[in-house]
């Protein structure tokens, strides 16, 4: 789950391995399509023309979660559906992230009730969260491009808190 | 475009479904209603009801049935039978509510997970407000994404709500 | 390999059946019931081609749907126990996200059905600038119903050129409301914000650009061989069937039920508009495909006509125990800060009471029941959404037909799942 050269010891060959291999991994995210509710539109709406995503190398939204790298959770999450978010992050393949989108998967956003649960990081751990509602494209471009440089800095590692 | 509105028993509503639908009426929706709270009408009547709205497009009128929901747990016929419209609305009625479908073949939760205890809509049910719980931030972004050399180490200091501390400031 | 019974009269070569058996090459049953082929296959909530978090329990004989259930549930947000907890003004906030598509008709509805039990008229001009924003929700809609549906039979193009046009339009709510989607713009009384300035040569650009791109649609996919092979026939849904389920909007008129709420039960300033209500007879996916790409093109001539006639004026109804008086009487008035006070911080009072109010949302009837007990905020507030009664109707449009077909009649049936759960 780490970098190359936690492996075997930073040196040369393994630091610049490490760039590659990171590099790599940030330049075509491949994100699972979980698109729930209003931000799934902005989150369409990022893959097309106008705030094109492809020019990121993320225009391939994978509905195998095997295949993803990113789930951006898009929408609230309902008490009925947050067990079906848990399924389909375990089956992600490790290496992963997760992106909240809007304020609905960060903490609740508009609704504190029963129905919601109040932010998606009380069931898997969040790397971004993007606020909003819904974020405009270029506010979850943004997001992304910070992903992209905490995973080309390898420091994706140690931002996620232990979820028990 | 008129609107009527009617005041009916379970009974008289299994009655008189049909005989509407035959007319040429149409059911648009069905709703609960807890009528805890709103001041009580002339005559006794119960703590809940369906609401129905009705329409017919030859005359363009609509019409609201109110059909008072009887007993404990409170029951009202169901109209499947009449207008397949009613399957989704009288469980959601149900699942919200507590309503009870005499003749619904399916009568389960349809909105809330299966093993869910309550009826939401209810009244004396509780919002279900969260306290909001800051939590301290692991990082402050203090430079833009990717410009900053030493992004993820940061000399500024974060109080318990994860806030800077800034001199001068309280602690 | 197939399973076939062994006394099946067209195995007439009882040699070759015992060969095959013995080879291991043919499997052959004393008797076969083909209940035993039906898999129970789920279909969902995640999935690329249900709109949402549809699930649904499809029971399939090989590629052939026998029974197919609809699940829904998976978005419930509990928001019209949330709208008992807001004032007034602020359930339109809950309101709007319902139906994510189309926030602007979920306002309307609730917003008269609030002013029938208030009792307050809307000026001319704050109808005008409603139904400009509702028709541009048609349009924004359908477009992106027009994209998903050609998404869905692989036609991808469809999808890029749905969501270009959109762009154009949710610039404009952005200009006018300041946020793309869930605007919280049309309120009990009227608009929350006058129209800005400029707001005219904005519609004149999109008016000269829109019809062009809805021709090119049509060449897109109106006469492609494909998509007309995979969508004439399928999903066929009679007139009768769309009344016992309570189906309205394009699926209602693509089976030949001429009803549309503009037009034969008219509210805000429609009877003064000329539209036509394009209807289809067949019912099936192309039909309705050809009723939303009719209906777009009625959308520009209705959006014509509100910019030539937006009336001058007040653009929400400027009773004080409505809307807060401006600023600058603030500084001049006590009552006007008084208003401003009670109005901000408890809302107004609506009078006892129960009110239903429907419009015509791209996807159907969409109604609002308001029930007030007095108070500041709603006792109920329940909205009748157009999906959650489209959706049913879906077993009765995928049975018998292939998965395909079933893919393209979800498609066709556009249901928003923020609707349906609520």
């Amino acid at each position: 789950m780490g970098g190359v050269s936690d492996y075997h010891g930073a040196n040369f060959i393994t630091t610049n391995l490490d760039k590659l291999v990171n590099w790599a991994r940030k330049s075509s995210l491949w994100p699972a399509t979980f698109g729930l509710a209003c931000c799934a539109i902005e989150m369409m709406a990022t893959t097309m023309p106008r705030h094109d995503l492809a020019r990121f190398g993320m225009e391939r939204f994978s509905a195998s979660p095997r295949q993803a790298d990113l789930m951006i959770v898009a929408g609230r999450v309902s008490q009925k559906m947050a067990p079906v978010l848990r399924q389909v992050y375990d089956q992600m393949s490790e290496p992963k992230w997760v992106i909240s989108m809007g304020a609905c998967a960060s903490t609740g956003g508009v609704f504190n009730n029963y129905g919601l649960v109040q932010g998606v990081d009380q069931i898997v751990p969040v790397d971004i969260y993007v606020p909003g509602c819904p974020p405009r494209p270029e506010m979850l471009i943004d997001g992304i491009m910070l992903l992209h440089d905490r995973i080309s800095k390898g420091e994706y590692t140690t931002t996620r808190t232990a979820v028990s | 475009m008129t609107m009527a509105t009617h005041l009916l028993s379970s009974a008289e509503w299994a009655k008189r479904a049909p005989v509407w639908r035959d007319e040429g009426w149409v059911l648009m929706d069905l709703a609960g209603l807890d009528r805890l709270g709103l001041a009580p009408d002339e005559g006794e009547r119960g703590r809940f009801e369906i609401v129905c709205q009705l329409l017919k497009r030859a005359d363009k009128s609509r019409m609201t049935v109110h059909v008072e929901a009887e007993g404990n747990p409170p029951t009202v016929a169901s109209v499947t039978h009449v207008w397949e419209t009613a399957t989704f609305a009288e469980r959601e009625a149900y699942d919200m509510y507590g309503i009870l479908f005499e003749g619904h073949d399916d009568l389960t939760r349809i909105l809330m997970p299966d093993d869910w205890e309550g009826f939401p809509l209810r009244r004396d049910y509780d919002v279900g407000k969260i306290a909001i719980d800051f939590k301290p931030q692991p990082f402050l972004q203090t430079e833009s994404p990717g410009q900053g050399t030493n992004f993820g180490e940061s000399d500024v200091e974060a109080d318990a709500l994860g806030q800077m501390k800034r001199d001068g400031h309280g602690e | 390999m197939v399973t076939v019974s062994r006394t099946d009269p067209r195995i007439e070569d009882r040699d070759l059946v015992r060969q095959l058996e013995a080879d291991g090459r043919g499997a052959f049953v004393e008797s076969y019931d083909p209940q035993d082929e039906i898999m129970t296959i789920n279909m969902g909530p995640v999935h690329p081609a249900t709109h949402g978090v549809l699930r649904l329990l499809l029971e399939l004989d090989g590629e052939t749907v026998v029974d197919c259930k609809p699940m829904i549930g998976y978005l419930h947000t509990g928001m019209e126990k949330e709208c008992e907890d807001q004032n007034w003004r602020g359930a339109v906030t809950i309101v709007t996200r319902m139906d994510y598509l189309s926030p602007f008709h979920n306002e309307h509805a609730y917003s008269q059905a609030v002013e029938q039990l208030l009792g307050v008229e809307v000026p001319p001009r704050g109808k005008y600038i409603r139904m400009l924003m509702c028709e541009l929700n048609r349009l924004a809609s359908h477009l992106v119903q027009f994209g998903t549906q050609g998404l869905d039979m692989g036609a991808m193009s469809a999808m890029f050129y749905g969501f270009r046009e959109r762009e154009v339009i949710t610039d404009f709510f952005e200009m006018v409301t300041g946020l793309r989607m869930n605007h919280g713009y049309i309120v009990p009384g009227g608009v929350w914000e006058d129209l800005p300035d400029g707001w005219q040569e904005q519609m004149t650009n999109i008016l000269e650009v829109m019809p062009n791109r809805l021709n090119e649609y049509q060449d897109l996919l109106s006469e492609n061989p494909i998509f007309v092979e995979r969508t004439r026939g399928v999903g066929t849904i009679s007139a009768e069937e769309c009344d016992a389920f309570g189906v309205t909007g394009p699926i209602a008129r693509a089976s030949g039920i001429d009803w549309d709420l503009r037009r034969d039960m008219p509210y805000e300033a429609y009877d003064e508009l000329s539209f036509e209500v394009p209807v289809q007879e067949q019912g099936d996916v192309y039909a309705r495909y050809q009723v939303r790409m009719a209906e777009m093109v009625q959308c520009l001539g209705l959006i014509e006509q509100i910019v030539d006639r937006m009336p001058d004026g007040d653009y929400k109804n400027m009773d004080p125990k409505l809307t807060p008086p401006p600023r600058s009487e603030m500084n001049r008035s006590m009552e006007a800060v008084i208003h401003h006070f009670k109005l901000v911080t408890q809302g107004y009072v609506v009078a006892e009471g129960e009110a239903y109010v429907a419009v015509e949302s791209p996807r159907g009837e969409l109604g609002a029941l308001v029930v007030s007990s007095g108070g500041t905020s709603p006792h109920r507030c329940h909205v009748r959404d157009p999906s959650f009664y489209n959706l049913q109707s879906l077993p009765v449009m995928a049975t018998g037909g292939l998965v395909a077909d079933l893919i393209a009649c979800i498609a066709s049936l556009d249901p928003i799942m923020g609707g349906v759960d609520r």
